[in-house]
């Protein structure tokens, strides 16, 4: 059975957090905080940095829950902040000495003998790593939030500052390009 | 019926009824191998995404609450550089928007003191007594700028790293020489004394930013 916390819409949780409810504060970071997480993870691949994007992500949605017109759109919003924290993250990194890690190629060559056991063998979170690794930050925001997190074409578009078009653009060849690098894993497995 | 619109692929893909008729859905895909194909790569990408863990966050409340109870305050050297640097900067535009247009560039002389000591002094236009001290305001203002937040970086530095005080060390002795020598073969040369403006402007930026990382190495 669902909790009180739970049941709650976005829309009520909003309210009360604008009136400066810190409960509601707290269930908002409780449901959202894993995926965007999760999606700065996916942009960042470093776990100290995504921990700090994250709090960072929601000390600004605090500040700025004044400026969310509707409230249905929480997702998206808050997605796009969590994007331009990313890019300042990179923007920092950057003017650092230290060059970036190239990202790890990680594709198992040895997996099983059927091409949709291997899609979904246990390496399967590294393969993706890999294909993900390959496209563009911004493909790979789009791509992210579409399949990982579900936003909405429309959501999407806001968050990148992009027209509708162009997100269905990217997102069709961020597909593509994930598709040839799992294609090329699943033809090594089935060898 | 032509291919099966990407949302109602994915909807269907995500197990939720799509926009259009489900029955003529299904059966345009049982006819269509390219739909049939898109259909089994976007349930295979629903299947890697949900294969995939939660990252834990309850770790990460406590210092989101602490912050919103104590919001930062902008640090009292960010006033004091930004209000400096901020006048330095717009001295610069003004120069910059007096000099360029249609005066030709005087060619960047290398800095080989040997060959300019043994050459005569090539003779300079009078410059604008107004100009000089405007350049001399500019540069004062980036160099106490520059001091405000190299006195930050001295009281913050004990703290950190051994290593990584040694390496912003040489970097930003480095960057004060290089400014010390352009400074010194600036003398009254305008384009170069611009230079040197900008110069200032990077190992400001340089400074200001290892001010920030040595501040949230020590909160």
């Amino acid at each position: 059975m669902l909790g009180a916390r739970e049941r709650e819409s976005d829309e009520e949780l909003l309210s009360r957090a604008r009136a400066g409810d810190p409960e509601a504060f707290r269930v908002i970071f409780d449901r959202e905080a894993p995926g965007v997480r999760r999606f700065l993870g996916d942009l960042l691949r470093d776990d100290a940095a995504a921990d700090e994007g994250t709090q960072e992500t929601f000390v600004r949605v605090h500040q700025r829950l004044g400026t969310l017109s509707e409230s249905g759109k929480l997702q998206g919003w808050l997605f796009g902040i969590a994007r331009m924290v990313f890019l300042e993250q990179i923007r920092r990194k950057r003017r650092d000495a230290v060059p970036p890690e190239p990202p790890e190629e990680s594709l198992a060559t040895d997996a099983g003998p059927s091409p949709e056991a291997a899609l979904l063998s246990a390496e399967s979170d590294q393969m993706l790593d890999g294909a993900l690794a390959g496209l563009s930050e911004e493909r790979r925001s789009a791509l992210l939030m579409r399949i990982d997190h579900g936003l909405g074409y429309g959501e999407i578009a806001s968050a990148m500052g992009w027209s509708l078009q162009k997100v269905k653009n990217e997102i069709h060849r961020a597909r593509l390009q994930l598709r040839t690098h799992l294609a090329g894993y699943l033809e090594e497995g089935a060898r | 019926m032509t291919h099966v619109p990407i949302e109602d692929m994915e909807s269907i893909a995500a197990g939720e009824r799509p926009g259009q008729s489900p029955v003529e859905i299904a059966t345009h895909i049982a006819q269509c191998a390219e739909c049939a194909r898109e259909l089994a790569w976007l349930r295979a990408e629903k299947a890697l995404m949900a294969r995939r863990p939660s990252p834990p966050t309850d770790h990460l409340w406590p210092a989101i609450a602490a912050r919103l109870r104590h919001p930062r305050r902008r640090p009292h050297w960010a006033v004091r550089v930004s209000l400096a640097a901020g006048a330095a900067a717009a001295a610069a535009a003004v120069l910059v928007a007096v000099f360029r247009p249609g005066r030709p560039p005087v060619p960047a002389q290398p800095p080989q003191r040997e060959q300019q000591a043994a050459r005569p002094v090539r003779p300079r236009a009078a410059i604008d007594p107004k100009t000089l001290a405007a350049l001399d305001r500019a540069e004062e203002d980036y160099r106490n700028a520059a001091k405000v937040l190299e006195g930050e970086y001295e009281r913050l530095r004990p703290q950190l790293d051994p290593d990584l005080a040694r390496r912003w060390d040489e970097t930003l002795t480095r960057a004060r020489a290089q400014l010390g020598e352009s400074r010194a073969v600036a003398a009254d040369d305008v384009n170069v004394r611009m230079r040197v403006l900008d110069g200032y402007a990077g190992y400001l930026r340089s400074l200001r930013y290892v001010v920030q990382e040595s501040e949230e190495a020590n909160p």
